[in-house]
């Protein structure tokens, strides 16, 4: 059974601590949804909006993309990713390293 | 048997030298951007090339008799045209920097395309260049410097408050190469902040201008490029670099009418840049042609110490003479025979840019050694190239940045959001992007490139995605009279391809040769008590940047 997706507060909460965890703090930020007028640096409710928006849309499309099975590999079993294609950073370098 | 094992076949002294360049490239790139550590690599700017001479640039296709029109105003002269003109002593690098200090002082104030002009040192090196022994094409040719690259001595901000003091002690490797080969700097350009969108001030408000709308701000001048495409489409530089994540040499390149190419990832060092996202940043020129923009290459371009991406690459093709035209009977034809892959829905509309578009092709159809063909996009293309995967690099700009994200949030300006967001995304999903781009890496090789030698773009993001090399160049205007530009993709390292097919476009079309008209007089007299600019807040920063 699916989790129940998280509530705002919730994710609210993640983020702060997530960002806590790594010594960063968001009360940096000016108090609610206006801007900094000297920087420009947005409010941190505004902040929070845009990353929760992030975590509902690209972290989680990317947690949930399978990618397809390679061709020698049965495709239950591709389900595992050490049977996926690896990773690469630089797929143009490693497509002329590849051929030395 | 008598076959020694691999790790007595090793040269064991070339090995220690080269795992003693990564390591110490490595530190540097990881924290390229703070000034102790800058200072502690400074012996990384001894790239190979900087104090050699390139004789690559000194081929008798480097240099280009000027038309006739060109003669009367050096600021109007290509990089080969004026290097011609030098050669033949019909031109010092001294009259060359001089016009375009004029242009800067009576029409910077409204184009807003410097950072910084270095008059001074510019007039110097002018003087120095006609002492000094000739280094070819680039010998005494005055170019701009996006303020992302190191620049020695020079402050270097990537127009952010986090590095509004910062004075790099050496010159970005690509810089270095310039330098050496004779080319003289005019100054720093303007940029997006961190290069992420089109030129604003650190907290958002508008400043560079499109030169061929000098007094509209709200005419995209394309980013995050901006003032090196400002400056040399205003005539105030004969060419100039930027820096490419997602579009930021093609898309101003297209806007302002310039030839700008992307070359393949670890073409040119990226070391002494400040980085965005370090997958993904590919160094390269704005020019006003395609020669010029080979030459610019052939100096930034080939192995650095300093970035192990650089190095078991393909030796740098003779790109000069890549991007000169080729006749037969008097008839522009390709130099290599071309396919051209056409994406669905490239031509497609009534509008100014779908019927630009199609003259383009018909165009480039009647160019002997052209064939078009229709190309089908790889399954999944919109997925794989879309918001989702490309926002991947974000955790590549939070990581080197993490000391900044502690302590100065606020320093990142109207830009912070996606530094924010980059720290918001796990090492699972990091990794499944990576994977991803070998999936389709395989399916732009297999399924585009299959069909094609290059191929069309509607997009600079898919190829930025897989550190493929991309030419922009001018093929048509608005009815209002602003430029429309194209994109053509390439294979791995085949940036000469592309410049041949662009140079025979070039040779056959008067797109790249127009030029925008000056400011107005008025317009000129307004900037000097500039009215309220408009400014881009941090949610459109988020969507836009780059």
């Amino acid at each position: 059974m699916a989790p129940t997706p998280p509530t705002d507060a919730e994710l609210n909460v993640m983020i702060r601590a997530r960002l806590a965890a790594l010594g960063i703090d968001l009360d940096q930020l000016p108090p609610g949804n206006t801007p900094d007028p000297e920087t420009g640096a947005p409010g941190r409710d505004s902040v929070l909006t845009s990353l929760r928006s992030f975590l509902r849309g690209t972290v989680s499309a990317l947690a949930a993309y399978q990618l397809p099975a390679t061709g020698a590999t049965d495709p239950e079993a591709g389900k595992a990713l050490s049977q996926q294609r690896v990773p690469i950073l630089y797929p143009s370098n490693s497509t002329e390293w590849r051929k030395a | 048997m008598s076959v020694e094992p691999l790790d007595r076949s090793v040269d064991r002294r070339a090995f220690l030298a080269r795992a003693a360049a990564l390591a110490v490239a490595s530190a540097a790139g990881a924290t390229v951007a703070t000034p102790p550590i800058a200072m502690a690599s400074n012996a990384l700017s001894a790239s190979p090339g900087a104090g050699n001479r390139n004789p690559a640039l000194d081929r008798p296709n480097a240099y280009t008799k000027p038309r006739p029109e060109a003669t009367a105003d050096p600021t109007e002269l290509t990089i080969a045209e004026a290097a011609w003109l030098i050669r033949a002593n019909k031109l010092t690098a001294e009259q060359l920097v001089e016009a375009y200090l004029a242009r800067i002082s009576a029409y910077d104030g409204i184009y807003q395309a410097f950072n910084l002009v270095l008059a001074d040192a510019a007039l110097a090196a002018a003087r120095d260049a006609a002492r000094g022994p000739r280094h070819g094409a680039l010998h005494g040719i005055p170019v701009v410097i996006k303020d992302n690259y190191y620049t020695q001595g020079v402050p270097t901000t990537a127009n952010s408050f986090l590095f509004k003091d910062f004075v790099p002690p050496y010159d970005a490797a690509a810089v270095a190469r310039l330098k050496a080969s004779g080319a003289i700097v005019l100054g720093k350009t303007q940029m997006g902040p961190l290069a992420t969108t089109r030129a604003t001030t650190p907290a958002g408000v508008i400043t560079t201008v499109n030169a061929w709308t000098p007094t509209n701000r709200n005419t995209d001048p394309g980013g995050s490029s901006t003032g090196t495409a400002t400056a040399v489409a205003g005539r105030m530089a004969t060419s100039g670099i930027g820096t490419q994540t997602g579009g930021s040499i093609t898309a101003p390149s297209n806007a302002q009418n310039l030839t700008g190419l992307k070359p393949t990832m670890g073409r040119v060092s990226a070391a002494g840049i400040i980085p965005l996202s370090y997958t993904r940043d590919h160094p390269g020129p704005l020019a006003r042609d395609a020669k010029d923009a080979a030459i610019m290459l052939t100096a930034m371009a080939g192995e650095d110490p300093a970035d192990p991406r650089s190095q078991g690459l393909p030796d740098v093709p003779d790109l000069i003479d890549a991007a000169t035209p080729v006749y037969q009977r008097n008839q522009v034809k390709l130099r290599w025979n071309t396919r051209i892959g056409v994406l669905p829905g490239f031509t497609n509309g009534t509008s100014a840019t779908a019927l630009a578009r199609q003259a383009y092709l018909a165009h480039l159809a009647a160019i002997p050694g052209v064939t078009l063909v229709d190309v089908p996009l790889p399954d999944e293309w919109s997925q794989l190239t879309g918001s989702t995967f490309n926002n991947v690099r974000l955790a590549e700009r939070s990581e080197p940045f993490m000391p900044y994200l502690r302590t100065d949030l606020r320093g990142f300006g109207v830009s912070v959001t996606s530094w924010l967001q980059g720290v918001l995304l796990g090492g699972n999903e990091f990794l499944t992007g990576q994977r991803a781009k070998l999936l389709l890496m395989e399916r732009v090789l297999n399924d585009l490139f299959d069909a094609c030698d290059v191929v069309v773009q509607t997009d600079p993001v898919p190829f930025d995605i897989l550190g493929l090399p991309e030419i922009a160049f001018p093929i048509g205007s608005t009815a209002a009279g602003v430029p429309i530009g194209t994109i053509l993709g390439g294979l791995p390292y085949a940036e000469d391809r592309l410049l041949s097919v662009v140079a025979a476009y070039q040779a056959t079309t008067d797109w790249h040769l127009r030029r925008p008209a000056d400011p107005p007089a008025a317009a000129t007299a307004r900037s000097e008590a500039p009215a309220e600019a408009p400014r881009l807040t941090a949610e459109q920063v988020a969507e836009l940047t780059q």
